[in-house]
């Protein structure tokens, strides 16, 4: 972190965050039904593992092109509550993955699950698959499985681009129930043309909190709704403070001096030599205001120069 | 150990780009082997140990991202500085152990790749000694893998090792093997995931049509919005309807009626509709990360295996 151009604002409150939410975690301990909106995507799970039961088709599910990360992590948790139903019911899955990491935890998970399920019998050593790491590539792939095998519901939960669609419409083509959630913003509207049900936003990270209600995630999920507050909140006080601020004329503006070959850049005040311009007072900009000001420190020049010994070139060397 | 990983190699290490000294291959060698002997074990082990075990890889990893991000930078370093303090000292170490850590992250990636690929040859392997059915597809799949590979590294050994005058950067001097690599690369795989990128169009438009058709109040705000867009775009009609405007206002420039110039609407829509929602679909998506990320490092987190 580089507080000399950021301030302290950034991690104190990334720390309030995280702690909204580890409190929140802390006090949901032992408490039981705690209330969570509903959610139409993940109570349609249950219909569409039915409709595949019924229809003796397999389910699939895709967590995306991402890498092993949260959001992957939250895809294959969701995944192993689709496959907890499916297993008991029976019915074939199919989990593809583009990323090799993804694909080593999700084989991991969903043998558990069936394992827990008292169902490992039922387990398919190929049910898990990697299908390539390329992005059409997988999206080549997938779309024949869907097409193949004739999915009967679809699941597509994790980081998409482009390919979001491809898949969207194969499995609309071969009539299957699609649930999808991306947390890419962009991609959710194609889901939203081309899908049954669509988590949006921050529905996807609430997803097993929904679908288990352990308190943990429950209270995490608080937390995160803390945590909105706050940050709306504070949208608020810029918008107001902003608001007042920059219809108030400027008599100094503040300036970014170029960085030199030895000093990083510093910031300085210039008084401002015309008042008035075309019969209207100079007003305050953007880059003058209070709360830019928070968040983006007044650098002085003796900020940036620093007194350091120099070390002998070979232990810079062993080093660096 | 991190200081170790951190500070024992030199910034830069010509292993692959030389001739390796015979220790740097035993040190190589030695590290296979720990790894895979500490994989090996790690398999041993019950799952609920093992749980506990990679929770600690968990936390030590995280927690050095977390003390990366919170501890303050060095200011203005040089190369040959020495620290000037206590933070300084720790804003050198971070800064020098982060591509080390990176590199253990990568090193671990491409360990499971092979992984990956164990599983789509195990796969498809299966289904052409079966004769499963579409099992020919199989066979095209493991004829492409292999030759890829093959090629691929016939060729970058090629160009990387025996070719220190770069002629192979111009066509005229390749072989067979660059050939075959230009063809398979830029010739077959290129050209196919362009062709899968274009279908995308044509999807765009069977969605589009699925999702405008006017079955609710929601779909009729897409549609009206989606066509007005569309249509603000449109430089022939824009320009038709902001001259019947400018015969509303008589071409005064204050006037209100000019608000409703196409271009001014669809940019209404987008800065003051569009972009405030996406803002704060990202706020709730960074802090469902937030939150999942704190559940991951700290084991809260116990996911598909608590289920």
């Amino acid at each position: 972190m580089q507080y000399l151009d950021t301030g302290k604002w950034h991690v104190i409150f990334t720390l309030l965050l995280v702690f909204f939410i580890l409190f929140n975690i802390w006090r949901a301990k032992g408490k039981k039904d705690m209330f969570v909106r509903r959610i139409p995507g993940l109570n349609a799970i249950d219909d569409a593992i039915g409709r595949a039961t019924e229809m003796g088709r397999p389910v699939l599910m895709v967590p995306g092109l991402g890498d092993l990360n949260a959001i992957s992590a939250q895809a294959i948790n969701i995944f192993a509550q689709v496959t907890k139903t499916a297993a008991q019911f029976g019915t074939p899955i199919r989990l593809c993955c583009a990323n090799a990491a993804v694909f080593t935890l999700a084989q991991e998970t969903i043998r558990d699950v069936y394992q827990q399920q008292g169902q490992i019998e039922r387990y398919d050593v190929d049910s898990v698959r990697f299908v390539s790491d390329r992005q059409f590539a997988f999206a080549a792939g997938v779309s024949g499985m869907i097409h193949r095998e004739k999915c009967a519901a679809t699941f597509f939960l994790g980081e998409f681009f482009a390919e979001s669609l491809i898949f969207a419409e194969t499995a609309n083509a071969v009539g299957a129930i699609q649930v999808a959630g991306s947390t890419q913003t962009v991609q959710t509207p194609f889901f939203i043309a081309a899908c049954d049900y669509v988590l949006i936003g921050d529905e996807f990270y609430a997803a097993s909190a929904y679908l288990t209600r352990e308190p943990v995630l429950v209270g995490s999920l608080v937390g995160q709704d803390w945590s909105k507050i706050v940050v709306a909140g504070l949208i608020i006080l810029g918008f107001v403070t902003n608001s007042v601020e920059r219809s108030q004329p400027a008599t100094q503006k503040r300036v970014d001096v170029d960085a030199t070959a030895d000093t990083e850049a510093y910031t300085t005040w210039e008084d401002v030599s015309e008042p008035w311009e075309n019969g209207k007072p100079v007003l305050k900009r953007r880059q003058d205001t209070w709360l830019f000001k928070q968040f983006n420190p007044f650098i002085e020049q003796e900020d940036v120069i620093v007194e350091r010994e120099q070390r002998q070139p070979a232990e810079a060397g062993e080093g660096s | 150990m991190i200081e170790l990983i951190a500070q024992a190699a030199p910034e830069f290490n010509p292993f692959w780009g030389t001739e390796p000294s015979p220790e740097a291959i035993w040190k190589i060698f030695a590290a296979i082997a720990v790894g895979i002997v500490f994989m090996f074990l790690l398999m041993r082990v019950p799952t609920r140990s093992r749980r506990s075990i990679v929770m600690t890889f968990t936390f030590l990893s995280g927690a050095f991202y977390v003390v990366y991000y919170l501890w303050p930078e060095p200011i203005n370093r040089g190369p040959n500085d020495a620290p000037s303090g206590f933070v300084d000292a720790g804003g050198f170490f971070l800064q020098d152990a982060l591509p080390k850590v990176a590199d253990i992250a990568n090193v671990l990636t491409y360990l499971l790749l092979c992984l990956g690929i164990y599983s789509l040859t195990r796969i498809h392997l299966g289904r052409v000694v079966k004769k499963q059915k579409d099992w020919s597809f199989s066979v095209v799949l493991l004829i492409a893998m292999v030759a890829m590979i093959a090629v691929g590294y016939w060729d970058y050994i090629l160009k990387e090792f025996n070719d220190p005058d770069k002629l192979l950067t111009k066509a005229e001097n390749w072989g067979g093997v660059n050939y075959a690599y230009d063809m398979l690369f830029d010739g077959l795989i290129q050209q196919m995931d362009a062709a899968m990128f274009s279908m995308i169009a044509f999807f765009i438009l069977s969605a589009a049509y699925r999702a405008f058709r006017i079955r609710s109040i929601e779909a009729t705000v897409m549609m009206a919005s989606a066509i007005l867009l569309m249509v603000s775009l449109m430089g022939a009609v824009d320009y038709q309807w902001s001259e019947i405007i400018k015969g509303w206002t008589n071409d005064q420039p204050g006037n209100f009626l000019n608000n409703f110039n196409l271009s001014e609407v669809a940019g209404w829509v987008k800065n003051n509709l569009q972009i405030p929602s996406i803002r704060a679909l990202e706020f709730g998506v960074g802090l469902g990360a937030l939150a999942m990320g704190l559940r991951i490092w700290l084991g809260l987190e116990r996911g598909g295996v608590s289920v």
